[in-house]
C-alpha cells in the first residue's frame, strides 16, 4: 500500500542524516548498545492516509468518476468542505466565503492548493445540480463539487474530522460543521479552519499549509491585509446592583 | 481488538492495569453514545511503576550576550515584522541571561516501549525548569533548532514562547503570530517583578507569582508542538516564598518545604501531567483531525509513564500541572487520605492554606500545590496518586469513578529531618475585590460557544487584527465568562491573574481562593463564572483563549488591548 516513492525519498533522507550529509559514502553508523533501538520513523503520508483518506468513489460536478485519495488527494493541497445545494443556512455564506479565496488564491488555486465541496445530500446533488450551483456561484477552475455513495461520504466525513460529538447536532445536516480542512497530503500536514472566518484568514491558512514553515506568512504584513476591527462585543458600564450580589469570599 | 475509546474508559475502570494478556482488557458497561468510528489504535499495554519519576534539571544562566532585534517573522516578504517587535534591549546589569534549544531528541517514555521522536526545550522532555527569583531580571534567548523535514509529522518547526502565569510586555508574551523560525532566535525578557495593583493601589508584592510554565505558542499549531514535548516550568521565588526554602533563616520566610543542595532542589517537586498516545510500535501518535481535543490513554508524569516516585518520612511540596492539551483530572491519593495541605493554584500561593483536601480537579494548565506529610505513613508504605475523572472524549470531563487509574506511585522509606513547616498565613491578599471593585467601571461579557464545527468567543473566530476589548491600562473590570452547549473551556488570560468572584452567582470552588490565570468554565464545573480581570502596566494586545488546545488552534481565542 505505501507507496514505494515516498517510503524510498524517507529511507534516503534517513540514510542521508545518518551519515552527516557527507558526500562520500560513510561507513555504516555504529549502533550503541541500546536495550531498545528506536523503530523506523513512521511515515505519517501512510498512516494519515490509512486512517483518514479512504479512497471512495465520487462523481464531480462535471460528471467525471474519481476516487477520492487517487485522483483527488494524493500528492496534493487540498482544502476539503462539506455542504449540499439546497442549504440555505451557512452553507452560501461558506460557499460566499471560498469563491473569495479561489479569487485571492489566483492560478494558484487549481495548481497549489484544489478545493473539493463535497455534498451531504449525494441523493439530490447529482452531477447536474451541482454543476448548476458551481456555475451560479461563479466557481472556477481547480475546485470540485462532489456527490457519491452516502454511506461513503458518511464514512469520510467522520474519517476527516466533520462530525459533531452530540447526536442530535450532528444528525442534522441544518448544522452540519462548517470546517474546511486544509491537508499538504506529501507532507503529512492537516489541520482545519471554521469555513466562516474571513476569506483572507482561510486564504492565509491554505498558505500555511501549503508552504513549509519558514515561509509561513505570520507577521505584522499579513495580520493588516485585512482593516483592522474594534468590536468591543459584551461590554457595558457597571451598574450599582452588579457589586451587591457578589459572593463574599475568604 | 479494543477500541480506543473502550481503551480510554478502560484505563480508568480497570485500574490502568488491568491488562490481561493479548492486550484485552475486563470492560464495565459501557455508554453508547459514541458517533464516530475509531481510527486511532489504542496503546501497547506497559507496567506500571518500572522508572522513578524524573525532576527536570534546572536551566543554568550563561555569560550575558548582546541581545538582537526580534526576527522578522519567517516569511521572505519585504516588510514583514513580528506583531510585536524590540530592537536590541537594554537589559538591567542585574539580569541572568539564558540559552534554550528548541531541538529534537529521542525520549524514552516507558522502558518497554522503544523512545520517541519528541521535540523539547534543549531536547528534554519536559524541558529544564527555570528557578526564577523576584528582582533578578531574566532573558531567554530561545533558538529555534527544530527539523525542516521532520518525519513525524506531529508539529511544526515554527515557535513562539509563552511563560503562562508570568507578567510580562507583550513583545515578550508568546503571541501567535510573533513567530521564529528553524535557525532563528527570539530573546523573552522577563522583569521578575510582581505585577503592581490596578487603580494605583499599594502592595504589589501580594502578586509574586509562584508556578509558572512555558510552552509554545505558534498560530495553527501550538497542539502538536506542546504535544511532541515542547513545555517547561518557570518557577519564581521571593523574600516569603523562598529560593532558601526550608533552611531560609529570614524570619518573613515561609519555611516551606524545599531547599537547594547544588543543583538539586530537594522536596520541591514540580510534577507535570500529559496524556499521550502510541502506536503499536510504540511510536508517539497524535491525530490532527480530533479537533474537539485529542484525549491519549497514557499518563505521562515529567515524561514518564506511571512512575514511582522514593519518598522519605516528612512534609514535601509538589507543584502539579496539567500540561495535557484536552484532558481534565481530579486527583486523588488511594491509601492516603486526603492532601495535607493545599497551598497554591496557577501561579498564586493561597492567603490560608486549604486543609485537607481530599481531592484536586486540574483542568488543561491549571497548576495546583500541595504539602504532602509522609510521616503519617509508616517506612515501606505505597501511596498511589491517581486520576479518578472520566473522560472519552474533548468536550468535557465525564464523572467520577470509585477506582482512578495511577499516575504515580510515592513509596514511603526512612526518615529524615524535616525543618520545614506549612504557616497558617501564606500569602494574604491585601488588595482583593473588596478593594478594587469600588473603582470598576466597566464590565464583558464573553460567550464561549460551539458553532458549525468549531468554537467562537461572542461569535467570531480570533482575527489577527481584530481587537476584542479596548481596557484601560491599570484598571480593572468585571468579565462575564459563559460556555453552553455541553462543553467545558479552560479559559486562559494573558498578562495578568484575576481574582474569581463567582460561580452561577454562587461561591468559587475551594481551591479558586487566590488569583489564577486558567479558569475551568462550562459543563462539569458551572455555565457562568465571573472574574475580576486585571490590566496593570503594559499597552499593547494579549490573548485570551480555551486552553483545550485544539479548540485555541481551531481560533477560540481574542484580544484585549490594553489602553494608555
Amino acid at each position: 500500500m505505501t507507496p514505494p516513492r515516498t517510503a524510498l525519498a524517507l529511507a534516503l533522507i534517513i540514510a542521508l542524516g545518518a551519515a552527516g550529509c557527507s558526500e562520500r559514502p560513510a561507513a555504516p553508523p555504529q549502533r550503541p548498545p541500546a536495550a531498545r533501538a528506536a523503530p523506523a520513523p513512521p511515515d505519517p503520508v501512510a498512516t494519515i492516509r490509512d486512517r483518514h483518506l479512504p479512497n471512495i468513489e465520487l462523481v464531480t460536478h462535471e460528471g467525471r468518476r474519481v476516487h477520492f485519495y487517487d485522483d483527488l488527494v494524493r500528492g496534493k493541497v487540498v482544502a476539503i468542505n462539506f455542504m449540499f445545494a439546497t442549504c440555505r443556512v451557512a452553507c452560501p455564506l461558506a460557499t460566499e466565503h471560498l469563491v473569495e479565496v479561489q479569487k485571492s488564491l489566483g492560478d494558484r488555486a487549481g495548481r497549489d492548493v484544489t478545493l473539493l465541496s463535497i455534498s451531504l445530500d449525494p441523493e439530490r446533488d447529482t452531477p447536474e445540480v451541482l454543476r448548476g450551483y458551481a456555475e451560479a456561484h461563479g466557481v472556477g477552475p481547480g475546485w470540485y463539487f462532489l456527490t457519491g455513495k452516502r454511506d461513503d461520504i458518511e464514512m469520510l466525513r467522520r474519517k476527516l474530522g466533520a462530525y459533531e460529538l452530540d447526536p442530535v447536532i450532528d444528525a442534522d445536516p441544518k448544522q452540519h460543521t462548517g470546517i474546511v480542512i486544509l491537508g499538504n497530503e506529501p507532507a503529512g500536514r492537516w489541520k482545519a479552519i471554521s469555513v466562516l472566518s474571513k476569506p483572507v484568514r482561510i486564504r492565509q491558512a491554505i498558505e500555511r499549509t501549503i508552504l513549509p514553515a519558514t515561509q509561513w506568512p505570520t507577521g505584522e504584513a499579513v495580520v493588516k491585509e485585512s482593516p483592522r476591527e474594534e468590536t468591543e462585543v459584551g461590554k457595558e458600564l457597571v451598574q450599582p446592583g452588579d457589586l451587591a450580589d457578589l459572593p463574599v469570599r475568604d | 481488538m479494543l477500541t480506543r475509546r473502550q481503551m480510554l474508559k478502560a484505563g480508568l475502570a480497570g485500574g490502568g492495569y488491568a491488562l490481561l494478556g493479548g492486550g484485552y482488557v475486563l470492560l464495565g458497561p459501557g455508554r453508547s453514545r459514541r458517533v464516530f468510528a475509531d481510527q486511532l489504535p489504542s496503546s501497547p499495554p506497559t507496567t506500571p511503576f518500572l522508572e522513578e519519576l524524573p525532576i527536570a534539571p534546572i536551566a543554568q544562566p550563561v555569560a550575558r550576550f548582546a541581545t538582537r532585534p526580534d526576527p522578522t517573522n519567517c516569511v521572505n516578504v519585504d516588510g514583514t515584522t513580528a506583531i510585536h517587535v524590540s530592537g536590541p534591549r537594554v537589559v538591567p546589569t542585574n539580569a541572568q541571561f539564558f540559552l534554550i534549544h528548541e531541538r529534537q531528541a529521542l525520549h524514552s517514555f516507558h522502558p518497554r516501549l522503544p523512545p520517541s521522536s519528541v521535540w523539547g526545550y534543549n531536547g528534554m522532555v519536559p524541558g529544564p525548569t527555570f528557578l526564577g527569583r523576584s528582582g533578578t531580571p531574566v532573558l531567554v534567548r530561545f533558538v529555534n533548532d527544530l527539523p525542516t523535514n521532520d518525519p513525524v509529522g506531529i508539529g511544526e518547526p515554527i515557535s513562539a514562547v509563552h511563560r503562562h502565569g508570568g507578567f510580562q510586555a507583550p513583545e515578550d508574551d508568546g503571541y501567535p503570530l510573533d513567530t521564529f523560525c528553524t535557525g532563528q532566535s527570539r530573546d523573552y525578557f522577563y522583569p521578575q517583578t510582581p505585577a503592581p495593583n490596578v487603580f494605583g493601589l499599594p502592595n504589589p508584592e501580594q502578586n509574586e507569582e509562584s508556578t509558572m510554565w512555558y510552552h509554545d505558542h505558534a498560530i495553527d499549531i501550538t497542539g502538536p508542538n506542546v504535544y511532541r514535548g515542547l513545555a517547561g516550568f518557570f518557577l519564581n521565588f521571593d523574600e516569603v516564598d523562598s529560593f532558601l526554602g526550608e533552611e531560609d533563616p529570614n524570619p518573613r520566610a515561609l519555611r516551606l518545604p524545599g531547599r537547594m543542595r547544588g543543583q538539586v532542589r530537594e522536596f520541591d517537586i514540580p510534577i507535570v501531567i500529559q496524556d499521550k498516545l502510541f502506536d503499536q510500535d510504540g511510536r508517539l501518535v497524535f491525530d490532527t483531525f480530533d479537533h474537539n481535543g485529542f484525549l491519549g490513554d497514557k499518563f505521562v508524569l515529567n515524561g514518564k509513564i506511571q512512575p514511582f516516585l522514593r519518598v522519605k518520612r516528612r512534609k514535601y511540596r509538589f507543584r502539579f500541572l496539567n500540561g495535557s492539551n484536552a484532558r481534565f483530572y481530579q486527583l486523588f491519593l488511594r491509601n492516603g487520605g486526603p492532601f495535607d495541605f493545599v497551598i497554591a493554584a496557577d501561579d498564586h500561593l493561597f492567603p490560608r492554606p486549604l486543609l485537607n483536601q481530599k481531592s484536586i480537579i486540574l483542568g488543561p494548565a491549571e497548576r495546583a500545590e500541595v504539602v504532602i506529610d509522609f510521616s503519617r505513613f509508616p517506612s515501606n508504605t505505597e501511596v498511589i496518586l491517581e486520576n479518578r475523572l472520566e473522560q472519552d472524549d474533548g468536550r468535557k470531563p465525564d464523572s467520577l469513578v470509585s477506582t482512578g487509574t495511577p499516575l504515580l506511585k510515592f513509596i514511603v522509606n526512612g526518615d529524615v529531618a524535616d525543618p520545614s513547616r506549612v504557616p497558617d498565613t501564606l500569602r494574604p491578599i491585601l488588595i482583593g475585590p473588596a478593594q478594587i471593585l469600588p473603582f470598576v467601571t466597566v464590565k464583558r461579557t464573553f460567550d464561549f460557544e460551539r458553532s458549525d464545527g468549531a468554537w467562537q468567543i461572542n461569535g467570531e473566530f480570533f482575527d489577527e487584527n481584530r481587537i476584542n476589548a479596548k481596557p484601560k491600562v491599570n484598571t480593572a473590570e468585571i468579565w462575564t465568562i459563559k460556555s453552553g452547549g455541553g462543553w467545558t473551556h479552560p479559559v486562559h488570560i494573558h498578562l495578568s491573574s484575576f481574582f474569581v468572584l463567582s460561580r452561577n452567582g454562587s461561591s468559587p470552588l475551594p481551591l479558586e481562593r487566590a488569583r489564577k490565570d486558567t479558569i475551568d468554565v462550562g459543563a462539569f464545573f458551572t455555565q457562568e463564572v465571573k472574574i475580576l480581570a486585571m490590566f496593570p502596566r503594559y499597552t499593547g494586545s494579549y490573548v485570551f483563549h480555551c486552553h483545550n488546545i485544539e479548540h485555541e488552534d481551531m481560533r477560540m481565542m481574542a484580544q484585549f488591548e490594553n489602553q494608555p
